[in-house]
């Protein structure tokens, strides 16, 4: 089959809707040959890579081969700065202006390896835009707090994808972790007995207290961290899992109901990286 | 026999990032251990650079389910915390406490919330 993706890929509802419906398209397939056709793309975020990348790897870990054509100049060079292509045929290219955070795949047992990537991609990097050092360590603890709920609650057998931009001209940092796991909401069904619209269980576990885990440790804390940090950081965060779309900008919440489900979670960070704020976490 | 033992976090991770719930849990047993055997600790996050709700809820707030506060605040002290990850531990221990009280009543009022939310 041939899939055409659209004239842009942003980490924004529509793009979350192309790739819940490129999964909706090819999610029976089996040993087939699938074309992604990229005549059209003329921009592609690369921290959408996340998204995508975990979708192709759904396909071919069905024995599926995927063949991705007529990409613009423009993007295959960003997508082979970042790593993407060469899981592809592709080859990977240095990244001279240090503006792209690799895209990478980790197991669901792989919580050190994501902290070694994180020291790599950010710690130990000279040639990034300059952070403050305050906001450096809130960006690896959000980003750390996003993978680690991942691991606990996804439940995945096929991985977390994630990929990151600078954008130094916007002082910008975009970075979006995906996993192919239950989704929030059936988590939530599964363990607290909750049936929830999709839309509605990411509003409960972006909650503070919402924890699904049982027995001796307790947790829930991670989401709503995160979103504290966000808001004072004036950045936004956007969620998809199963059919449901939450975003908070500027602490305002929306949320919408995509026409096909997602096969996992997808959480989507915009970062002002010209923030000097000092955090201090109030105390609820 | 000191009175207090001192533990490193950078040790037991062996990076200034503690993130990961099983680095945690491998504090935790540390912790826990101590405690069993009535001696006081005095757990160390010099060079420590970032910290997570997962890590220190593992850590930490999974102690709150093993032993009563009286005696974690009486066996526990923290040396070379940063003012944010204190604020963090406060919020890791609060939410901890409220979890071991009544862990099935626990997201009660957050499902009440929804119904008047979005």
């Amino acid at each position: 089959m041939i899939f055409h993706l659209p004239k842009e890929i942003n980490h924004d509802d529509a793009s979350f809707e192309t790739f819940a419906y490129l999964y909706s398209q090819t999610k029976e397939l089996a040993f087939d040959d699938i074309e992604i056709n990229m005549e059209k793309t003329v921009w592609f975020a690369a921290d959408m890579c996340a998204a995508f990348g975990a979708i192709l790897y759904s396909l071919e870990k069905r024995l599926n081969t995927v063949n991705l054509t007529n990409i613009s100049s423009d993007i295959k060079e960003i997508l082979s700065k970042n790593g993407f292509l060469s899981r592809f045929g592709g080859v990977e290219i240095s990244d001279q202006w240090g503006t792209t955070i690799s895209y990478q795949q980790f197991d669901g047992k792989s919580d050190r390896d994501f902290v070694r990537y994180i020291e790599n991609e950010f710690i130990y990097r000279s040639e990034l835009p300059e952070m403050s050092t305050e906001l450096l360590k809130k960006f690896s603890e959000s980003i750390s707090e996003i993978f680690i709920n991942a691991i606990l609650h996804s439940q995945t057998q096929m991985g977390i994808f994630s990929c990151g931009q600078f954008y130094p001209t916007k002082e910008q940092l975009d970075f979006t972790i995906v996993d192919l796991g239950i989704g929030i909401r059936k988590n939530i069904k599964d363990l607290r007995g909750l049936n929830l619209s999709p839309e509605k269980a990411i509003v409960w576990a972006t909650e503070g207290n919402s924890t699904t885990k049982r027995g001796r440790l307790p947790g829930g804390l991670g989401l709503k961290l995160l979103c504290e940090f966000i808001d004072l950081n004036q950045g936004s965060i956007k969620i998809v899992s199963d059919a449901g779309y939450w975003k908070r900008e500027n602490q305002q919440i929306s949320t919408e109901s995509l026409s096909n489900p997602f096969p996992g979670t997808i959480v989507s960070i915009e970062i002002n990286t010209a923030d000097t704020n000092i955090y201090s976490l109030s105390s609820t | 026999m000191p009175e207090s033992i001192k533990v490193s976090v950078f040790g037991i991770v062996g990076s200034p990032l503690c993130v990961a719930s099983s680095d945690g849990q491998e504090v935790y047993e540390r912790l826990n251990a101590a405690f069993e055997a009535n001696r006081k600790v005095t757990l160390s996050f010099h060079n420590v650079t970032a910290l997570t709700s997962a890590f220190l809820n593992a850590a930490i707030g999974q102690l709150y389910g093993t032993f009563s506060e009286d005696k974690i605040r009486s066996s526990l002290e923290m040396e070379n915390m940063e003012k944010d990850d204190e604020d963090l531990l406060e919020r890791v221990v609060e939410n901890a406490k409220l979890y071991f009280k009544d862990p099935e009543r626990f997201n009660q009022a957050i499902q009440e919330t929804l119904n008047d939310e979005v």
